[in-house]
């Protein structure tokens, strides 16, 4: 007996010739005259390569869009060559886009490639992060007056957060939903973007610096308490509880909070 | 003792795609019953959950699965056991299905459904897995016979040869693809009846229709087009053998609107209600019908 079965040797030598081209698979399988060796296999090489272009393509549809069908097959063909699937879904497929476009030479050049996908790929995980039942006004409103310096509150795992430099949510919006595609912008200092799900839907919006310290400080764990000491920086102490009430109410109205209790 | 190992026939059923959630939904499609995709709903949750758990509230349910890779030589993939189970256990489907393939090996998926070679060491091999499969899934799971373009030296078994056994002796289901049947037939060279008529009617639980591409040559199984006649002749021939089997038609590309599907499912009604009154249930010998005429 070997020490490898002869299953795991053929299993081995198809995925080569299936991941990198080697062609010892091929003394192992048989042809005929009208449906040749060559042929058969590569049933299975074209259809490895372009399910796994399909899968990046409906993660990305803006960068598809973007690119058109040549340039974004090429782009697709490369990442295959240099990205094997790991996981068991084909979603998971693509989540190192945004790097190899970041890092590959014939990409970094146009570092909104990088971050469009950057943004497609945090859509994606909006889309199907796990559910939870939003907090109503009701409930919060239940809290009692010396709970609230304390209260901290759990977001909606659907909640991302994402700083561009460029207008890529913009541009996508053009790209997948029709309408006049915007010049590229470079912002002066990165955008800081919110994206979310509710009622089923994927939403995002732009946050100004204070909303997105606030938020961030929310989400890390921060109290009511602590949240109105950072709006004090830009709002004055005598503002900060009233503005940090305001986003309260807009971050409950979107849906972003699911619970609040003190610590 | 005679053991009753399957289910009763759920009549006839579609894939349920994205696309027609919400016509599903809004309407009574003429649907018995819907297989999903296992795959796409191992999500933590959102919309694709979300309308899986309304529908199942109308209609039955099957899980079917692309990525078990029951024939692979890597180890099985326990995380992905268990969201299945997880996913079971909520939408309490009426069976979970898989392939008899491999997808990979060495931590690698290639997300296709590959060919097994039909050796003695790979139908143990697999009734091995079927079996330890089983037991973490705690119920019979159904295997489906894949389309292959590639056989393999020094392989004795036939493919029906190789289904068969390990359906047995894993005591586990088929699903029985007459669509691959016939496109691995012309692919290969081997009498489509042949292969059915080897096939325990004891164990097939369901039968898929499909569409593939014909390629003079060869065909490739592609989910793209409608059921081709010669399919359909081997589908009529297929429940005249076996009677009354959960009949489903998978769309995976130029994905039509709803009632385009249920039309091509009345059609499969239509072929099934005529085998069943012309035809006897049992073929009686496996070489009983020329090859030529599904050609």
């Amino acid at each position: 007996m070997s020490p490898v079965s002869d299953l795991a040797r053929i299993q081995g030598e198809f995925q080569e010739y299936l991941l990198r081209g080697t062609r010892a698979i091929e003394a192992r399988v048989a042809g005929s005259a009208s449906f040749a060796l060559e042929t058969r296999l590569g049933i299975y090489a074209g259809a490895y390569g372009s399910r796994l272009i399909d899968a990046l393509e409906s993660s990305y549809p803006a960068l598809a869009a973007l690119l058109g069908e040549q340039d974004f097959q090429a782009l697709g063909a490369e990442y295959v060559r240099a990205h094997d699937s790991p996981y068991f879904s084909i979603r998971n497929y693509g989540d190192a886009l945004e790097e190899f476009l970041r890092t590959d030479a014939g990409y970094a050049d146009v570092p909104l490639l990088a971050e469009l996908a950057r943004f497609e790929w945090t859509l994606g995980a909006v889309f199907d992060a796990a559910d939870a039942e939003p907090l109503t006004a009701a409930a919060l409103a239940r809290v009692a007056p010396a709970d609230w310096a304390e209260l901290r509150f759990t977001f909606h795992p659907s909640v991302r957060r994402v700083a561009l430099a460029w207008n890529a949510p913009q541009l996508w919006k053009a790209l997948t939903e029709g309408g006049e595609r915007p010049q590229l912008e470079l912002a002066a200092a990165p955008v800081e973007w919110l994206a979310w799900r509710q009622d089923l839907r994927t939403w995002f919006r732009s946050l100004a610096a204070a909303e997105a310290a606030a938020l961030d400080a929310a989400r890390a764990g921060r109290g009511f308490g602590e949240l109105c000491e950072l709006l004090a920086a830009t709002h004055g102490a005598h503002q900060a509880p009233a503005e940090a009430a305001a986003l309260l109410a807009v971050w409950l109205g979107a849906g972003l909070i699911v619970a609040a209790a003190p610590a | 003792m005679h053991q009753v190992l399957t289910r009763p026939s759920l009549g006839f059923g579609l894939g349920l795609r994205v696309d027609h959630y919400e016509a599903i939904l809004a309407g009574r499609p003429p649907v018995d019953w819907f297989e999903v995709l296992t795959e796409n709903y191992l999500v933590p949750g959102g919309k694709p959950l979300n309308y899986l758990m309304r529908i199942r509230e109308r209609f039955r349910i099957a899980m079917h699965g692309v990525s078990l890779s029951i024939g692979s030589t890597a180890p099985l993939d326990r995380e992905y056991l268990r969201q299945v189970k997880a996913l079971a256990a909520r939408v309490q489907p009426e069976w979970v299905s898989d392939h008899l393939c491999w997808t990979g090996v060495a931590g690698r998926n290639t997300h296709d459904l590959l060919p097994l070679p039909y050796t003695r060491e790979a139908v143990d091999h697999v009734v091995a897995r079927v079996r330890t499969v089983q037991d973490l899934l705690e119920r019979r799971i159904l295997l489906e016979n894949v389309s292959s373009y590639v056989s393999f030296r020094d392989a004795p078994l036939t493919e029906w040869q190789f289904l068969a056994e390990i359906a047995e002796r894993a005591d586990c289901l088929i699903l029985l693809d007459v669509n691959n049947i016939y496109v691995s037939a012309v692919n290969h060279g081997f009498d489509p009846l042949e292969y059915l008529n080897a096939i325990p009617p004891a164990r097939v639980q369901q039968i898929h229709l499909a569409g593939h591409e014909d390629h003079g040559d060869y065909l490739v199984d592609t989910h793209d087009h409608p059921v081709r006649s010669a399919v359909w002749e081997l589908y009529a021939a297929a429940v005249r053998r076996l009677g009354p089997v959960s009949t489903m038609i998978e769309r995976d590309d130029h994905i039509p609107p709803l009632a385009e599907l249920c039309a091509e499912l009345e059609e499969a009604r239509s072929v099934a209600r005529r085998a069943l009154a012309g035809g006897e249930a049992i073929r009686p010998s496996a070489h009983a019908a020329p090859a030529a005429g599904l050609r």
